[in-house]
């Protein structure tokens, strides 16, 4: 095993289907990830991201550009990448008709492990996905969040050297998704590498080391959350709800975006005390929060992470 | 980094654990391995009454539609998994080997509803009666059956993308090849013109060849040939074409 734990170069992917318009998914994808880090990859439905880890995970062809796993082409050395990734398909459900233990444990047997290294992995995946209580309850009784934790257990069970993971908590509950962070800080610590696909911009920013934002089949920026959130032009954000109408007052302090009636202003601190004045004078009701990533994935795609 | 799982991949590699994996969440579908024998119960229930001296008949014939149905379900189950679960997706991104996918699901989905069907062999062993060459042909056959079935099943499953289409194409396969052809009734029965078509059909086939060997069905040479051969080569080539499918399908094009 060796290079990078992940390298893609020019990685192009077009989908054609007879009698449908061409589909390019990704145009020319280059990036990489480094053995032990945790890498997000970021954009809006149909930018690309399942599609690249698809590619990545042997499950799709690309049309063009290469792709390495430890120093493996994963077009043409399909068979040797696949010992050393582990995959949480989007959407992807545990047998309805196993138990969360008898699926981990199952398909760690699957993946050619000894039945003892395969329980031990199975009890220390449920008790850090918080599934004891579930473990022998059939799938199909659980509820979805349930039953995605019970997928990402399955994953991080193998320990497998690269984990893909895509929008692995989708539908957990707060609690649930930061236990979810937690094991996989641990899974890196422990020598694994992750690249995960997310929604959540909070995970990214809390999980990641660094980030990629993938916009219609381009990466448009990469970096780690902080540089993003540097790249606003401030570190704190002023939310003005009625402030719309109001907004060239404060164009000198920063960006100003307006969202219906509401105003939104990135602001350095030591400009903050004159623009509460400002607020105060218009008899505007403003709060003051940190800049967060959702801030930073507006300024670079121009729109929300949920805009479709 | 620590060791991973193993890492040399192997035709089959994975084999007796996904199986095991089928078994057990096959096993936990009551209802289904409840009424797996519906349709060939109905079928004997059917011949008992018009002709009860055909019993025989129709019991050699349910062993060899139950083997074929268990095959034919490997269609619903290779679809549902990847459509709704995308278990291909989990598993195949790993060191799990196609094949062993393939093979695994359709042997464990064997495992579990083989023990009715063994009921339904001893029952034609007793009324037709078997000799244990006779036996022996039948299992030889109903592994036939199956292998061709489970291979087709596997092989037209990756076509689906929507599991409500599934459902009719399923029952046409069953209908067509198990329950028109002379499976549960013999050959000799069926217009004489299209006996070369059913002597190509693996149910039908095997059915023919057992009904030789019991005595109710005389077959040309030529015929002989045909359902021997046909079935031999179906077998072969099938299986085959399955595992390189089962390889070839992991990733998207």
């Amino acid at each position: 095993m060796s290079g990078e734990a992940l390298r893609s170069v020019q990685l192009r992917k077009v989908y054609r289907t007879k009698g449908a318009p061409e589909v390019t998914a990704l145009s020319g994808v280059t990036m990489e990830v480094r053995r032990g880090e945790r890498v997000a990859l970021l954009g809006r439905n149909g930018a690309g991201k399942t599609t690249f880890l698809k590619i990545a995970s042997t499950l799709l062809r690309p049309t063009s550009g290469t792709i390495e796993v430890f120093g493996y082409d994963v077009d043409r050395d399909a068979d040797r990448v696949r010992p050393y990734i582990a995959v949480v398909p989007q959407e992807g459900k545990p047998f309805f008709h196993l138990t969360p233990r008898e699926q981990v444990y199952t398909y760690l047997r699957a993946r050619g492990l000894g039945r003892e290294s395969a329980r031990d992995r199975t009890e220390e995946a449920l008790r850090s996905m918080g599934l004891e209580s579930f473990a022998n309850r059939l799938a199909i009784t659980l509820s979805g969040g349930q039953r995605q934790r019970t997928m990402v257990a399955t994953v991080i069970a193998t320990q497998a050297p690269l984990l893909f993971l895509d929008e692995p908590t989708i539908g957990m509950d707060p609690f649930a998704r930061r236990e979810v962070w937690s094991s996989l800080r641990r899974l890196t610590e422990l020598g694994s590498t992750i690249l995960l696909t997310t929604h959540y911009l909070d995970e990214a920013d809390a999980l990641s080391d660094r980030l990629y934002i993938v916009e219609r089949g381009h990466v448009i920026v990469s970096g780690t959350a902080d540089e993003l959130k540097r790249s606003v032009g401030g570190s704190l954000k002023v939310s003005i709800p009625n402030g719309a109408g109001a907004v060239d007052r404060f164009r000198s302090f920063g960006e100003c975006v307006t969202d219906g009636s509401a105003l939104s202003i990135i602001v350095h601190p030591e400009r903050l005390g004159e623009l509460m004045d400002v607020a105060v004078r218009a008899q505007l009701t403003a709060t003051v929060g940190p800049v967060t990533l959702e801030e930073a994935f507006l300024r670079v795609v121009g729109r929300s992470i949920d805009e479709e | 980094m620590k060791s991973s799982d193993a890492l040399a991949s192997r035709p089959f590699q994975g084999l007796r654990a996904f199986l095991w994996t089928e078994v057990l969440v096959q096993a936990h579908e009551e209802l289904a391995m409840a009424t797996s024998m519906v349709v060939q119960g109905v079928l004997l229930v059917f011949v008992w009454i018009l002709n009860p001296g055909l019993i025989g008949v129709a019991l050699v014939g349910a062993v060899l539609f139950s083997m074929f149905t268990m095959g034919a379900r490997v269609l619903n189950e290779a679809a549902y998994i990847r459509i709704d679960h995308k278990a291909s997706d989990l598993y195949l991104a790993g060191p799990l080997t196609p094949e062993a996918y393939f093979l695994g699901m359709a042997t464990g989905i064997m495992v579990v509803y083989l023990a009715p069907v063994a009921i339904v062999g001893a029952l034609a062993a007793v009324v037709v009666p078997l000799a244990p060459v006779e036996v022996l042909l039948l299992l030889a056959l109903a592994g036939v059956v199956w292998v061709c079935a489970a291979s087709i099943g596997y092989i037209f499953s990756t076509a689906f993308h929507d599991n409500r289409a599934i459902w009719a194409y399923s029952s046409l396969f069953f209908n067509i090849f198990g329950v028109l052809p002379p499976v549960f009734y013999p050959l000799g029965l069926f217009p004489a013109a299209l006996r070369p078509v059913v002597l190509l059909m693996p149910p039908s086939a095997a059915a023919a060849l057992m009904q030789r060997a019991i005595g109710v069905t005389t077959l040309s040479s030529g015929e002989l040939a045909l359902a021997v051969g046909g079935l031999a080569v179906e077998a072969t080539a099938l299986f085959v074409l399955a595992v390189v499918w089962a390889r070839r399908t992991v990733r998207g094009r």
